[in-house]
């Protein structure tokens, strides 16, 4: 169901990274590695690349005058790199309580934080401002993005618990309404709403032409609902009990996720949305491959 | 079916548990928490008809592993039916049922009660357990020995009847103890069905039971009032040359409340002679005396009716009395003095039972004749007759007469004569010299010297001795007495049916002052009774003693007896003629053959004991027989056979029971483990 890591990219199993207990040290393991993985990837280092020429003006450096275009045209321009184009990231973080779900040790709260890390701290080395918002149904905690911030990111990251029933389209709303410069926008969650409600919740974020990138993090057994003995399941989030006999369940289950999933791709790539379904048990290059290709596109764009 | 601990039932209440667990949270036996139940929401539940009879079958498992398991700890055991009893306790019982049968056991409805508590007794055997039946009253008797079929148990009880025996229960008791002892049933026991009479254990019975055995005491009845009369005295006197008795009668009163005016009437031969009315104090006696009566020539039988209750056997009290029979006795003397045989004649006139006829004669007339019908000849100081001579005394002897020879100056006895005389006389040892010589030693084991052994009953030590003629007796002859030097005083020999007796000093004053002692009478009527074998007739005599019929008819010929309930018993002349007197009343005893003379008659009473119904502690009995009083002491109607603490640890239900609801509970885990994994819901 899930794709392939990228050759040589394969990072160490979430589970291992569960034990670290430190986000920073797990960012920058998996991102380093990531890199190194993908040095010969056509995106890497974009952002110190060259963008453009400008008119000079006094009190530019004129380090960065370029001499030789001074030479063909006499003229005095300085060199702009991508480098300096710094961009905002914000991670929406949804803590619902549905997020505490763990089947097999590492649970989706934990696998996005190792997720939101990662990337944090894959912007915060290109030098873009790193902000969260944490969500159930409610913002939780709000993180403006700023260059200083990414340990109060991380450090946010490892407070969020998943404690409360979450909802959507409220606190996305709101944080639409916040936003007042465009940047990466990455949404963590489980999008257990129907897709039309998600889609509606998630909309106005790209209204000030924010990038959005939606990572759906799932547990393997919400996918393959491999329980053994008939149970009572319970709703985590509303404490709703239901008689559940799985071997009877388990094929109209999956059919309904199925659906539910491809509904949701169809839904954000309808409206250009980057939507990347993650597994707890994938190691996290896959969801980094994606943010970073994401990044890029961003770049090309503008 | 009871328990030990029925307050632990209220464990029962636990099963609601698994119902409350079943109707409220059948569907949430195990809770997965999952994230959402956006999608399971959206699946169609399926119809939970089948499943819930599926449910309700584990729900009865768990309900009947549960009520098992309480039912474990309330400590079940079975009190009724002693089949399960012994199959749960693994042992078979050997019941010696001990009946009761003695008269006592007559009193208003005791026998009933008696017998239905047997019955119980046996309604409890068990398949494997056997038991015996012994009735017993002074004797035991064993009727049924160690036997499985209750009918013929039940047979017996029903057949049984109380008997006029007094109560003994050593004999019984010792006669369980000898059947459990042959026994091989690992559980024995002893049922003592009785009104415990304390009469009947003296406590000084050495009777023991077995340690495994177990005494289980069934009390019949309760403190009982009772009158009766235990005794008769009888006053004989002569008037105008007839004999007239006197009766008294002795009224016994066992109540807590006085009698007043007790009608006690006397019949001599069936008819009512006279009645009067007496008062009796409460637990006292009184005594009634009713004008003489005129003796007839032959013994009469008579009655003396006291009163009624409901222990009607002792109101009653039977006699035979007949005109006194005087012992003839014949006294030769040597005739040359006339104050010779004074002592002798003079001391033997002077009582009434038995009346002695005296003659003395001299020795020069007495003849053969002379000892027809004598019961007793003496001797006195004087020769062999010629008329009889030795042989013919021997002979008299021989025959069952009775021969007194008392040593004097002047008696000779021929030299060649070794069988009649005990012992050789030798020549007179003068002890005249000093105070004289005294009766130093008595055989107070011999039945002539019996009475005096009794301290104060014969002081033989004040007689001086002055004169007599040593004796050497023969290595048969029985010394009797001795003087103060070892010198033979009395030597007794048995002849044939008769005894001599040989005095080796004078019956009269010349060689002591013997004869002016007070013991010199009852000596002299002593010896004379003696030789003569009388025996007093019993005007009545008391159940469970025995009576030789050849003594009584003097003949060995066959022989009838006629019981008080009119039973005819006949004794064969090869037979010893012995007749045990196991009934109350008046016995009849007469020669078998046609044209036999007036029959004898032979009063039978109670044991006086028997009236008293005073009771026993059956746990008094129980301690002494078993060493320990635990035994419980059964209910008249249901005889418990051990506490309920002691039946159910024998029974041990408890285990089975736990065992069964562990196992149901195993059983509920692996069908309900099976069902989930097929069904829908647990």
């Amino acid at each position: 169901m899930q794709g392939q890591a990228i050759p040589g990219a394969r990072f160490v199993d979430p589970k291992v990274l569960a034990r670290i207990g430190n986000l920073e040290l797990v960012a920058r393991n998996v991102v380093d590695g990531f890199i190194n993985g993908l040095h010969r990837a056509p995106f890497f280092g974009a952002s110190i690349d060259f963008a453009e020429h400008r008119g000079y003006v006094a009190g530019d450096d004129i380090r960065r005058v370029d001499w030789r275009l001074y030479a063909r045209t006499d003229r005095y321009y300085v060199k702009q790199y991508e480098a300096d184009t710094n961009t905002n990231l914000t991670i929406l973080f949804d803590i619902s309580k549905s997020m505490g779900f763990a089947s097999q040790g590492v649970s989706k709260l934990e696998y996005a934080c190792f997720l939101g890390a990662c990337i944090a701290y894959l912007a915060q080395r290109q030098r873009d401002r790193v902000g969260i918002i944490t969500f159930d149904s409610e913002i939780v905690t709000h993180v403006p993005p700023s260059a200083k911030h990414f340990n109060v990111v991380l450090h946010t990251m490892d407070r969020a618990k998943a404690e409360r029933p979450g909802q959507l389209s409220a606190p996305l709303h709101r944080m639409a309404e916040h936003f007042r410069r465009r940047g990466i926008l990455l949404l963590i969650s489980d999008f257990y709403d129907d897709p039309d409600a998600v889609l509606e919740a998630v909309k106005p974020l790209r209204f000030l032409g924010n990038d959005l990138i939606v990572f759906h993090v799932m547990d393997p057994q919400e996918i393959d609902f491999s329980f053994d003995e008939a149970s009572a399941f319970q709703d985590l989030e509303t404490g709703d009990q239901v008689p559940v006999v799985p071997d009877s369940f388990r094929q109209q289950y999956q059919a309904l996720v199925r659906e539910h999933i491809e509904a949701l791709r169809r839904r954000f790539a309808e409206h250009r949305i980057d939507y990347a379904l993650l597994d707890t048990r994938e190691p996290l290059d896959r969801a980094l491959f994606s943010y970073l290709s994401s990044r890029e596109k961003l770049m090309r764009v503008r | 079916m009871s328990f030990l601990s029925p307050l632990l039932f209220l464990g029962l209440a636990a099963i609601a548990v698994p119902i409350l667990v079943h109707l409220i949270q059948r569907e949430r036996s195990r809770v997965v928490e999952f994230p959402s139940l956006m999608f399971i929401r959206r699946i169609p539940y399926q119809s939970v008809q089948r499943r819930r009879i599926r449910h309700w079958f584990l729900l009865a498992m768990r309900a009947a592993a549960i009520a098992l398991i309480v039912a474990a700890f309330a400590r079940p055991f079975f009190t009724s039916g002693a089949a399960a009893a012994a199959a749960a306790s693994g042992g078979s019982r050997e019941v010696v049922i001990l009946l009761d049968q003695s008269a006592s056991m007559g009193y208003g409805d005791h026998w009933p009660q008696a017998q239905a508590a047997a019955r119980a007794a046996i309604a409890d055997l068990g398949p494997n357990d056997r038991a015996s039946l012994v009735l017993f009253g002074r004797n035991a008797e064993e009727h049924l020995r160690s036997t499985s079929d209750r009918g013929r148990l039940e047979a017996a009880i029903d057949t049984a009847r109380v008997t006029s025996g007094s109560t003994r229960y050593g004999p019984a008791l010792e006669l369980a103890e000898s059947i459990l002892a042959q026994s091989s049933l690992s559980r024995p026991e002893v049922i003592l069905v009785s009104d415990f009479q304390k009469s009947g254990w003296t406590g000084s019975e050495e009777v023991r039971l077995g340690e495994q055995a177990r005494l289980t005491t069934v009390p019949i009845g309760s403190d009982a009032a009772n009158l009766s009369v235990p005794s008769v005295a009888f006053a004989r006197a002569e008037s105008a040359g007839q004999e007239r008795v006197t009766v008294t009668a002795g009224i016994s009163n066992r109540t807590g409340a006085a009698a007043s005016g007790v009608t006690v009437a006397l019949e001599i031969d069936g008819h009512p002679v006279e009645t009067k009315t007496v008062d009796v104090g409460a637990g006292a006696s009184a005594s009634v005396v009713f004008a003489p009566v005129s003796l007839a020539g032959s013994p009469m039988r008579g009655a003396v009716r006291a009163g009624s209750d409901s222990l009607a056997s002792d109101n009653t009290f039977h006699f035979v009395i007949g005109p006194s029979q005087p012992l003839s006795v014949l006294i030769i003397e040597n005739g040359d003095r006339a104050s010779s045989s004074f002592y002798l004649s003079r001391a033997l006139s002077i009582g009434a039972a038995p009346v002695f006829r005296v003659e003395v004669l001299p020795a020069g007339r007495v003849t053969a004749a002379a000892l027809d019908g004598r019961a007793v000849v003496i001797l006195n100081d004087t020769v062999v007759p010629q008329g009889i001579g030795v042989d013919g005394l021997q002979q008299y002897v021989e025959r069952g007469g009775g021969l007194l020879v008392a040593v004097g100056q002047r008696t000779t006895w021929p030299p060649n004569d070794a069988a009649l005389l005990p012992g050789t006389l030798g020549s007179v040892i003068d002890r005249t010299s000093g105070r004289g010589g005294a009766i130093g030693y008595l055989d107070y084991g011999h039945p002539a010297l019996e009475v005096f052994k009794a301290p104060r009953s014969g002081d033989f030590s004040g007689a001086r001795i002055l004169r007599y003629r040593p004796v050497e007796p023969g290595p048969d002859d029985r010394v009797l007495a001795r003087f103060d030097d070892g010198a033979v005083a009395a030597v007794e020999r048995r002849l044939g049916e008769g005894r001599v007796i040989l005095w080796t000093t004078s019956l009269d004053d010349s060689w002591n002052d013997l004869v002016l002692k007070p013991v010199y009478l009852p000596l002299l009527h002593q010896f004379a009774r003696y030789l003569a074998s009388y025996e007093a007739p019993a005007p009545w005599r008391t159940v469970g003693q025995v009576a030789d019929v050849s003594a009584i008819l003097k003949s060995r010929a066959d022989r009838i007896v006629v019981t008080p309930s009119g039973t005819q018993i006949r004794i064969a002349a090869s037979e010893p003629g012995l007749v045990e007197l196991d009934e109350q009343g008046v016995y009849e005893i007469r020669a078998a053959e046609s044209g036999a003379p007036t029959s004898h008659r032979l009063a039978v009473n109670l044991d006086p004991a028997e009236s008293d119904l005073t009771r026993l502690d059956p746990q008094e009995l129980v301690a002494a027989v078993t060493g320990s009083a635990a035994t419980a002491t059964a209910a008249v109607a249901v005889p418990a056979e051990q506490t309920a603490a002691e039946t159910e640890r024998q029974q041990s239900l408890w285990w089975y029971l736990l065992l069964g609801g562990l196992f149901l509970l195993a059983a509920e885990m692996a069908v309900s483990n099976r069902l989930s994994r097929t069904e829908r819901f647990l």
